[in-house]
């Protein structure tokens, strides 16, 4: 054998080295990673690790007021469900309601108090304390009151009830100033107008569509978004397969189909904006067909003289017998219903449309019982009415211009985004010496602000809430924080009371904290409800209602005998709806509706929600412009196709979805996206619609008409994929839905 | 005429060497890593000895680990435990003058896991507990370890020997312990 | 007689094609689901995210058709305007008897339990995907991807189930592990069995129009054996032969009125 040269065994040493290093390496790199078992300091007595602990409060991601039970491991939400107990939500929940804990372990939520260094809007914040930001408006705020100058601070509220709602009226006033505002985009402001002036009832009744056997639904997506969803989706489905040998016939009036449209039995497109002008010709028919018998029968006969069935029907677009038919319907078939709002309350006439839908409830006798409209007694704790209308918020950007107001405190609601770029809203901020935004987000409002004092989300925070519309008798729940705060944030209440003491406003709000404040409302609650109303059956109640996540009172309202006046009758009109810019020029309708997943933009932040293909058409993750098959023919654009849509106020563009039951004349588009701030899932996506909306109103109400714009579609020439996650769109044959005929009963 | 390889093999035999000698390397490496340092039995932060507090203080496992009859996992025993008794026992020794500073500062102790199981793996200390099976079948006897050491190979074969043997209801089916 | 785990693969296929056989099993969990009350809300597909620990997979995924939805609703339409109707239907994992996906793995990553579920297991899992092209209900999802949670979302996931990885199939379980916490709490009750209701899949439990109903149709007092009944019962690609677990009711059509 040779002899091993130097140099060879120098390579076979570090051949060798190389390879036990590299063997020694792969050793340990398939070894199990390590692993740490952490106990508590101090064992945790709410939960056992390894074991699910459940929470009942209340949902506060829509204005329905769901009942929720959430389940925690570990001291962590995992998973919101309905709370079995509540009888709005009846252990059921919508995944809006489910995305809560995107909510709380949102990545961009804002986890300290911030103040502005740079320009207004320039997004440059610095870290501060809870200390420094609260002495900052206290003073701001202590001077302005010792001065007699309190109204100059305007405080802009996500709509809340209950105790919140409450002690922001004593804050308020203790401050001496009015300028109190819930502000909430939709805000169904024309529905508790037309409430009030046929029945005289402040709030909402209930509408009891689970005992109806006839609904009639005008531009109301009541299992989309509108008042109560969930409770809605539990009474249509109850109406139809609950009851043996019964099934409710559910007949739906819009000029695009929405959820509700696509669960109804049958869709009528009628023009936009002559729902009421429909309702009355119903109205003729049951009343002229003698399937009204009421005292009052002549002075509706003469009053609904004036809508004849070819009159509507010329004007509605709806034919005579379908008229004829709907009214035989609805009239014979009892108990029936018929319930208006969504787009049929947002026009310049809604009211009228609103009250003229009523009017079908009054003549067939749907008041009060069963299966009709039952009205709620009074909520255990009354909400101030302060829902802001788009006048109001006008009034107020206005009053911001002239520099009567100083301090702007905004909690939670997003006026920036929610308001129609004609508001010129965002400009009239500017001239507010100092906005304070208590929300939980950095959403466009809270980015204008120049101190941030960040909330708890209400997974975090105690509140209560008695939810509007009622069920028909008194309910209300208490909300609990589920898990310790995550960041340095503070309740909303705790803020308020926090700046209270601060200010000095002494005994009108005397509580440390929400919590406080909570447990004497409710001792009141409970010393109205029972004889023996001393301290120690407080507790029990108060532990018994925490527990259950409800608190209900058998008291239901006895049936009021509403009887209409017949200078009430002799008002009923509907005027014609008025639309912005000529139709010539601006040729289609456009029809904004609340996406079912993102609501009015507040979900936009939510992953789950942006995931969520949207239910009537599969797009996720963006923006699209509803187009009826025969419109986009003739502008010569399919799928993809991006068009601008252009109104006189302002011009969007987005791609084009040819949807199959849309009005040819009217094109729609989700609101929810276009978000300019609002963290990493919601910007820079999609277009707002609200942005280009006529700023038409209801004159009564001032609410904003929002239903009431025209635009014009203008081809861009460009072409995007529209991300969406259907395939083929009809069955071919596969029979995978099947159907069956009901046997007319 | 015939072309022979040999030379080239010839050319190729010490790169063939080294190349050798490195794999060799390879599994002595590998050898040593699995034989000294098997992870088997990790230094803790406090020498805990099972010994002293199983055996020598005859304290049953139950009374530390007490979820292991009610929850998937046996739990392991707050700072505060630890404090509840030593405040009084042995207070001066280093290990325990240890345990008091992290109470002090209200900090948990990071123990490393001896017995982990990978996260596809649901293994309910419920129901085995209840099912009697004691805790020494897994763990082996700790009672006995000043520091606790791994006995068994908490592999899927040996988890399925034992559902055998004992003719575990649905023992064998995989969603018994992945989901 | 062999023991169970002495059998092949083969045999045991065998034995689930005997008519009959899943009448011996524990339990035959089914799910209906009533097309007349659906409204299609989607609070199913949430309710399926939030406990089933599925990707959050963003848009580019979806737009390569790599979303991963253990529960969809599919949209059919009908008809033109304005005679336009949309139907829904729910789709997930039909949990068939005669599963087509299973004799086709070459691992057996999914097979058939002893409850009549189809079961699918992700670390046997070696992504061969062919049972996601033998499944007729596409119910099948393929992680593509390594998913990411953006700190804290990571909080949120189910402590009970596998976060899959890259390069497994993943599908509908029925919730097992509610199916299994239900069967622990019966044991810890001293019950052989669990009752009817005591376990809700999340779609189940989430939806607001109770257009699901699930439980155990070897149960003949169980509301799903009654649901099932229904005469406007059907299952949906019956002509495959399939038998799936899920049963539809057929939507009801009315004539004008």
């Amino acid at each position: 054998m040779a002899k091993l040269e130097r140099r060879d065994f120098l390579k076979l040493v570090g051949a060798g080295s190389v390879g036990v290093g590299a063997g020694f390496m792969l050793a340990q790199s398939i070894k199990h990673p390590l692993e740490h078992l952490i106990p508590y300091p101090i064992p945790p007595e709410e939960f056992s690790p390894g074991v699910a602990t459940w929470y009942n409060s209340v949902c506060s991601m829509c204005p329905a007021g769901c009942g929720i039970s959430v389940r925690t491991r570990e001291g962590r939400p995992k998973i919101i469900q309905g709370n079995p107990s509540h009888p709005v939500s009846q252990g059921r929940l919508c995944g809006l309601g489910q995305s809560g804990v995107h909510v709380l372990y949102n990545p961009d939520r804002l986890t300290t108090p911030l103040l502005r260094t740079g320009d207004r809007g320039a997004g440059a914040f610095v870290p501060t304390t809870w200390d420094e930001g609260l002495a900052k408006i206290a003073e701001r705020l202590r001077t302005l009151r010792e001065n007699d100058r309190g109204n100059r601070i305007c405080f802009l509220s996500e709509g809340v009830r209950g105790h919140l709602a409450m002690v922001f009226e004593r804050f308020m006033e203790q401050l001496g100033s009015q300028r109190l505002w819930h502000f909430d985009f939709a805000h169904p402001r024309t529905l508790y107008e037309a409430n009030q002036r046929l029945f005289g009832e402040q709030h909402l009744p209930y509408y009891d569509l689970k005992n109806a056997r006839y609904l009639l639904s005008f531009g109301a997506d009541f299992l989309g978004h509108w008042l109560s969803p969930v409770h809605h989706s539990l009474g249509l489905a109850h109406s139809r397969q609950g009851r043996p040998g019964v099934r409710g016939k559910f007949v739906q009036i819009e000029p695009r189909m929405s959820l509700s449209g696509a669960a109804a039995d049958e869709w009528i497109a009628a023009r936009p904006g002559t729902e009421g002008l429909l309702a009355l010709g119903l109205a003729h028919r049951i009343v002229s067909a003698g399937h009204y018998r009421g005292p009052d029968r002549d002075g509706w006969a003469d009053k609904l003289s004036r809508y004849p069935a070819e009159r509507v029907a010329r004007e509605t677009g709806v034919d005579a017998d379908t008229i004829a038919r709907l009214a035989d319907s609805f009239a014979q078939t009892q108990p029936s219903l018929a319930i208006g709002g969504g787009a049929a309350g947002n026009h310049t006439n809604g009211v009228d449309i609103l009250i003229a839908v009523n009017v079908l409830n009054y003549l067939a006798g749907n008041l009060g019982g069963a299966g009709g409209l039952v009205f709620n007694p009074p909520p255990a704790v009354d909400s101030p009415r302060r829902h802001a209308s788009y006048r109001t918020m006008l009034d107020l950007a206005a009053e911001a211009r002239a520099g009567q107001i100083e301090v702007l405190i905004v909690n939670k609601t997003n006026p920036v985004f929610a308001l129609p770029a004609a508001a010129e809203f965002k400009e009239a901020l500017a001239r507010i010496p100092l906005i304070v935004s208590l929300s939980s987000f950095m959403d466009e409002t809270t980015a204008l602000a120049d101190l941030v004092l960040p909330s708890h989300t209400y997974l975090e925070s105690w509140g209560d809430d008695f939810p509007e519309p009622g069920v028909g008798f008194p309910v209300g729940a208490i909300s609990q924080p589920v898990v310790s705060p995550l960041y340095d944030t503070r309740a909303t209440g705790d803020i308020i009371l926090g700046l209270s003491q601060r200010v000095g406003l002494g005994t009108a709000l005397p509580w440390a904290n929400m919590e406080e404040c909570l447990k004497q409302g409710w001792r009141e609650i409970h010393q109205r409800g029972s004889q023996n109303g001393d301290a120690e059956s407080f507790e029990t109640f108060w532990t018994s209602v925490l527990q259950a996540g409800v608190w209900g009172q058998d008291a239901h309202r006895a049936a009021p005998a509403v009887n209409i006046e017949p200078r009430v009758i002799d008002g009923i009109d509907v005027e014609a709806p008025r639309f912005s810019a000529a139709s010539e020029e601006y040729s289609f309708i456009l029809h904004p509706y609340l996406s079912t997943g993102l609501h009015d933009g507040r979900g936009a932040n939510l992953p789950w929600m942006q995931e969520l293909p949207d239910p009537l058409t599969s797009v996720v993750y963006g923006s699209w412009v509803e187009l009826n098959p025969v419109t986009a023919q003739q502008l010569g654009v399919s799928e993809g196709d991006v068009v601008d849509v252009q109104s006189a106020h302002g011009r969007i563009s987005a791609p084009v979805y040819i949807y199959p039951a849309i009005r040819p004349d009217v094109v729609a588009m989700p609101i929810g996206q276009g978000h300019d701030e609002y963290g990493r899932y919601a910007q820079r996506r999609g277009v707002n619609p609200i942005q280009i909306l006529a700023p038409e109103m209801e004159p009564s109400t001032g609410a904003l008409a929002w239903s009431a714009t025209r635009v014009k579609l203008v081809p861009t020439g460009r072409r995007v994929k529209l991300v969406k996650t259907d395939g083929a769109s009809r069955q071919l044959g596969r029979n995978i839905v099947r159907t069956i005929k009901a046997v007319s009963s | 005429m015939g072309v022979s390889i040999v030379p080239a093999l010839r050319a190729l035999k010490p790169a063939a060497l080294t190349v050798a000698t490195g794999l060799a390397g390879v599994l002595v490496g590998f050898w040593a890593n699995a034989a000294f340092f098997p992870g088997t039995s990790p230094r803790q932060p406090i020498e805990f000895s099972h010994k002293i507090h199983a055996t020598d203080n005859a304290i049953p496992c139950l009374y530390c680990h007490t979820q292991a009859r009610r929850s998937t996992v046996a739990g392991v025993p707050s700072v505060r435990k630890c404090v509840d008794c030593h405040n009084i026992v042995a207070k001066d020794r280093p290990q325990i003058r240890k345990v008091m500073s992290y109470w002090a500062n209200q900090q948990p102790i990071p123990w490393i896991k001896v017995h982990d199981l990978p996260d596809f793996v649901y293994f309910p200390h419920k129901r085995h507990v209840q099912a009697g099976v004691a805790c020494q079948t897994c763990h082996g006897k700790v009672e006995t370890m000043h520091r606790v050491k791994r006995v068994a190979p908490l592999k899927m074969g040996w988890c399925l020997d034992c559902h055998k043997a004992h003719a575990v209801e649905h023992g064998l089916d995989c969603w018994t312990c992945h989901k | 007689m062999k023991r169970d785990d002495e059998r092949g693969m083969h045999e045991k296929w065998r034995e689930y094609r005997r008519p009959g056989y899943y009448e011996e099993l524990d339990y035959a969990w089914t799910m209906t689901i009533d097309l007349d009350r659906c409204t299609g809300c989607e609070a199913c597909v949430t309710a399926c995210k939030a406990e089933n620990n599925l990707p959050i997979v963003g848009e580019k995924a979806f737009a390569q058709g790599r979303e991963i939805q253990w529960m969809r609703i599919e949209r059919y339409w009908e008809g033109e305007y304005p005679n336009a109707r949309l139907r829904f239907i729910p789709m997930l994992c039909q949990h068939c008897e005669a599963a087509p996906c299973e004799t086709v793995c070459p691992v057996t990553a999914t097979y058939h339990n002893q409850d009549g579920l189809n079961a699918q297991i992700y670390n046997r899992c070696i992504g061969t995907r062919s049972c996601a092209v033998y499944c007729p209900y596409e119910v099948r999802y393929f992680n593509y991807n390594n998913h990411h949670w953006d700190p804290p979302l990571d909080q949120q996931l189910n402590p009970d189930v596998t976060v899959r990885e890259k390069g497994v199939m993943e599908k509908c379980t029925f919730c097992i592990q509610r199916i299994r916490q239900a069967k622990d709490l019966a044991k810890d009750d001293g019950r052989r069995r669990v009752r009817d209701g005591e376990v809700q899949p999340a779609c189940v439990q989430a939806c607001p129009a109770e257009a699901l109903v699930f439980g155990d149709r070897k149960d003949p007092a169980s509301r799903v054996s009654a649901s099932m009944n229904d005469p406007r019962a059907y299952r949906v690609l019956d002509e495959l032969n399939t038998r799936p677990s899920v049963i539809y009711l057929k939507k009801v059509t009315t004539d004008a009125g």
